[in-house]
C-alpha cells in the first residue's frame, strides 16, 4: 500500500507541475512580481511628464528672493525628486513672462508683492492648473515667507528672529529597555508584516483549494473513482490527495520566494551600486530589528513554521471533505465561497492588528484555527502575543488538523462513491458516525 | 472461485441487494440478470468492496475479499470510469500500478492488447480524443491487464458494434481458459446466451432464477414439439399424453401439444415409422421468455 501511496502521491503531483499551464503561470507570476517589485523603475524608464524639470520663476518686489529660495530648498529636501525642480529670479515683465506660457512647460510664475495690511501678497500664474503637490509646496513656503516678512517688520532682533523661524525640534524617546530608537511606523512594518508573510499564504491556500477540488472531482465525474478505490483504501486514496497539494503549495511557495530573491536583486541592480544593493533587504531586516522583530523570529520561527505546514494540512483536508460531496465543480465552488470568506476575515483582522493593539478579541481570534496562521504571528511578531501564546495557538491548529482528519476520512469514504446530492447533509452526518 | 453467500445491502430502508447467493467457479462465466434497479450494480460493488454489506460473506478462492486481493480483480464499470485527460499509455500505467503491477509489464501487455484490438496508434493519444467505442477498448484493456482472478464486466457491450463485441467475446473467453471466473451483466439476452454458463436472475435485490443454462431451458422447455413429416393425426394424438396436434399452414408441418417431457421419447418413437421426416425439434423457450415468465416483463424492453 506504501507503495501505491507513493505513486498516487507522485502522480497527482506530476498532473499538477508537468504540465504546460503551470509552467506558463509561473513564468507569468514570476513577471508579475518582478514588475510589482520594480513598477517604479518601469515607470521611470517609460518617461512622462513627471520627467520634465519645473521651473519656479520668481518674480520679486519685496526683495526677499533669498528667503523665499532657502524655505523652498527646506521644504524640498525630503522629497526624493527635488532635483526636478528649478528656481529662479527675474527682471522680465509679468506680461512678458504671461504671454511666454505653454502648454505642458512645467513652468510656475511665482510673484511677490508687497502689501500694508497684509506684509505680503503673492500670485501664482500657470498655463495649466497648478497640481496638488506644487500647490501645497507652494503654499507652505509663501506662508513662511509672509510670517518672516511680519516677524522682520516687529523690531525683533537678528537672534530672536532666528530662534523664531527655525523649526521646532522633536525628539523621540523609547523607553522599552529591549527596543531601540523607533526609526518608523509600527503600522508600516505591519504592513510590511503582511505582506511578506500573509499575502503569500493567502494565495497559497486558493491555489490549494482550487487544486484539490479539481484533482477529486475530476476523478469522481469520470467515475474513475470507483476504479480506485477498488484497488486503494479511503484512507491512502484522502492522504495522497492532502499530501500532494500540501507539497504543491510548499514548492509553489518556495518558487515564490525564488521569484522575489530574483526581484529585490533585479531592483537593486537598476538601482547602480553595490551599497544601494544592500539597502533594500538591509532596509527590511534593519526595521524588523529596530522593533526587535528579528529576535521574535528567530525564537519563534520554527513555532511559525509549524503553525503554517498543519494550517496547510488543514486547509487541504477540509478541501478534500468538501470535493468529496460534491458531484461536480461548479458545486465545490460553491462550498469553497465560505472557506474564501474565512480568510478574508483573518486577513483583515491581521491588518487591524497594529491598530487595535492588545485587543483581546483579536487575541482570541488568534487561537482559532485556520484563522490563527494569519493572525498568530502577526500579533507575536508586533509583540502582541508571547511566544507561549503562539506555541499554544499552534497546538491548537494541531489538535484540530488532526480531528479533521480523523472524522473528515469519515466523510470522505462515503462522499467520494456518493452521487447523488439528495440528503447529502444527512448522509453526510450519519458518516461521521461510522467508524 | 468466487462465493457469495446470503449477502444483503440496503440503503436506508430500501433493500437493495436482498439475501442472494452464488458461486463462480474458476473458468466460468457467470450473468448477473436483472432489470434496471435490481441490484446488479450494487452487487457488483459489494463484492468488489466498494460498498459495504449488511450481512454475509464473499470469499474469493476462500478469502475474504479485502485490499489484499483487489490486485487479482479486474473491473470494469457501466460508467466510463478512464480519466479523460491522460493518454491511454499514462491511463493504462495509472490503474496497472494500483492493481500492483511493474510499469514494463503494463506496456508490455498494453501494446499487446492494443494490437488485438486493433488500436495500437492511440497509445499517446489521450483518452477524450477517442471515440466511445474506442474508450470502452481501452477501460475493458484496463480491466483485464493484470490478468485477473476475478473479472467483474458491468455492462461491457454497451456502445460496441456487432465486430468490436466479438473481439471482447473472444478475450473473455481466451481468459475463462486461463481459469478467470468472469461475472458480467448486460442487458442483451443474446450476448448471454451465447457464451455464458450459469446465471441468476435479480428482481428487486432478490435472486428469482438460478443455476446454469442448459438446466434453466430445461426446467422452463416449452411443452410443444415442431413435426415436419408424412405423418397420421389420429394415431399420434392416441400416444399417452399428447393432448392436441395442430396442422401448420404450411402442408405436413405440425404442432405437437404434450403433457410432459417424458411423453418426447414415444412421440419420436412413432415418428421414426413416418415418411418425408424431415424435422423433430423440441421447442426450447429462449432466455428472454424465460425472464419474462420469472420477472414479468421483457428483459430487453
Amino acid at each position: 500500500m506504501k507503495d501505491k501511496l507513493k505513486f498516487l502521491i507522485k502522480q497527482s503531483l506530476k498532473k499538477k507541475i508537468d504540465t504546460k499551464w503551470f509552467k506558463i503561470a509561473n513564468v507569468i507570476i514570476l513577471l508579475a512580481l518582478l514588475t510589482l517589485m520594480n513598477i517604479d523603475k518601469i515607470i521611470g524608464f517609460f518617461g512622462g511628464d513627471f520627467n520634465n524639470e519645473t521651473q519656479i520663476i520668481v518674480v520679486d518686489n519685496v526683495d526677499q528672493y533669498d528667503l523665499f529660495y532657502s524655505y523652498f530648498e527646506a521644504i524640498t529636501d525630503g522629497i526624493e525628486d527635488y532635483d526636478k525642480y528649478k528656481v529662479e529670479k527675474t527682471n522680465e515683465s509679468l506680461t512678458a513672462l504671461k504671454e511666454s506660457l505653454e502648454a505642458n512647460d512645467n513652468k510656475i510664475i511665482v510673484v511677490l508683492n508687497p502689501s500694508n495690511e497684509e506684509y505680503l501678497t503673492t500670485e501664482v500664474i500657470t498655463y495649466d492648473p497648478l497640481g496638488t503637490t506644487n500647490n501645497q509646496m507652494i503654499f507652505s513656503v509663501l506662508s513662511s515667507l509672509k510670517t518672516t516678512v511680519a516677524l522682520q517688520e516687529s523690531n525683533l532682533t537678528e537672534k530672536e528672529l532666528a530662534t523664531l523661524t527655525s523649526p521646532v525640534e522633536m525628539k523621540t524617546l523609547v523607553t522599552n529597555p529591549d527596543l531601540a530608537e523607533e526609526s518608523g511606523s509600527k503600522d508600516t512594518v505591519a504592513s510590511l508584516l503582511i505582506v511578506i508573510l500573509i499575502i503569500p499564504f493567502f494565495f497559497l491556500i486558493t491555489m490549494l483549494t482550487q487544486m484539490i477540488g479539481a484533482d477529486i472531482n475530476e476523478e469522481k465525474s469520470t467515475r474513475g473513482m470507483e476504479i480506485i478505490i477498488s484497488n486503494v483504501s479511503p484512507q491512502i486514496h484522502f492522504l495522497s490527495k492532502v499530501i500532494s497539494a500540501t507539497l504543491f503549495v510548499v514548492i509553489q511557495g518556495l518558487l515564490l520566494i525564488v521569484y522575489a530573491v530574483i526581484g529585490v536583486i533585479l531592483s537593486n541592480v537598476s538601482l547602480g551600486t553595490a551599497t544601494e544593493s544592500t539597502n533594500v533587504l538591509g532596509g527590511i531586516v534593519q526595521s524588523l530589528k529596530d522593533f526587535g522583530m528579528l529576535d521574535l523570529l528567530v525564537q519563534g520561527g520554527l513555532v511559525i513554521l509549524v503553525m503554517f505546514l498543519f494550517t496547510l494540512l488543514a486547509y487541504s483536508i477540509l478541501a478534500g471533505v468538501l470535493a468529496s460531496m460534491t458531484t461536480s465543480i461548479e458545486d465545490y465552488q460553491q462550498l469553497q465561497t465560505p472557506l474564501m470568506i474565512i480568510l478574508m476575515i483573518g486577513y483583515y483582522v491581521a491588518l487591524m492588528a497594529s491598530v487595535f493593539e492588545g485587543a483581546l478579541f483579536i487575541k482570541v481570534l488568534a487561537y482559532i484555527p485556520m484563522l490563527s496562521f494569519l493572525i498568530a504571528p502577526v500579533i507575536y511578531l508586533l509583540g502582541q502575543f508571547s511566544l507561549l501564546h503562539l506555541i499554544g495557538s499552534t497546538l491548537v491548529t494541531v489538535i484540530c488538523t488532526i480531528l479533521m482528519y480523523r472524522y473528515g476520512l469519515r466523510i470522505y469514504k462515503v462522499g467520494i462513491l456518493n452521487y447523488s446530492s439528495k440528503k447529502l447533509w444527512k448522509k453526510m452526518f450519519r458518516s461521521l458516525k461510522e467508524r | 472461485m468466487l462465493k457469495v453467500e446470503n449477502v444483503s445491502k440496503s440503503y436506508g430502508s430500501f433493500l437493495a441487494v436482498d439475501d442472494l447467493s452464488f458461486e463462480v467457479g474458476n473458468g466460468e462465466i457467470f450473468a448477473l440478470l436483472g432489470v434496471n434497479g435490481a441490484g446488479k450494480t450494487t452487487t457488483f460493488r459489494v463484492i468488489i468492496g466498494l460498498l459495504e454489506k449488511d450481512k454475509g460473506t464473499i470469499t474469493l478462492d476462500g478469502k475474504p475479499i479485502d485490499y489484499s486481493v483487489t490486485d487479482k480483480i479486474g473491473f470494469l464499470t457501466e460508467e466510463r470510469s478512464l480519466l479523460t485527460k491522460l493518454t491511454v499509455r499514462e491511463q493504462a500505467i495509472y490503474y496497472g500500478i494500483l492493481k500492483g503491477m511493474k510499469e514494463n509489464d503494463i506496456l508490455e501487455k498494453l501494446k499487446y492488447w492494443l494490437d488485438r484490438f486493433n488500436v495500437s496508434e492511440y497509445l499517446d493519444k489521450k483518452i477524450k480524443e477517442l471515440s466511445k467505442g474506442n474508450q470502452q477498448k481501452i477501460q475493458f484493456i484496463t480491466a483485464i491487464i493484470n490478468e485477473p482472478k476475478l473479472l467483474i464486466l458491468d455492462e461491457p457491450f454497451s456502445g460496441l458494434d456487432p465486430i468490436n463485441i466479438e473481439m471482447f467475446m473472444s478475450a473473455i473467453r481466451d481468459l475463462k481458459k486461463t481459469g478467470t471466473s468472469i461475472i458480467f451483466s448486460s442487458h442483451r439476452m443474446e450476448h448471454v446466451e451465447l457464451f455464458c454458463e450459469k446465471l441468476v436472475v435479480m428482481m428487486k435485490g432478490k435472486s428469482v432464477l438460478s443455476g446454469s443454462i442448459g438446466e434453466i431451458k430445461k426446467k422452463y422447455r416449452k411443452k410443444n414439439i415442431l413435426i415436419k413429416a408424412d405423418l397420421d393425426i389420429k394415431k399420434l394424438e392416441s400416444i399417452k399424453g399428447v393432448v392436441s396436434v395442430e396442422e401448420q399452414g404450411d402442408h405436413h408441418s405440425y404442432v405437437v401439444s404434450i403433457e410432459d417431457e417424458s411423453v418426447v421419447d414415444n412421440v419420436f418413437a412413432y415418428i421414426k415409422t413416418c415418411k418425408n421426416v424431415t424435422s423433430f425439434t423440441v421447442e426450447e423457450p429462449t432466455l428472454n421468455e424465460i425472464f419474462i415468465s420469472k420477472v414479468g416483463e421483457s428483459y430487453e424492453g
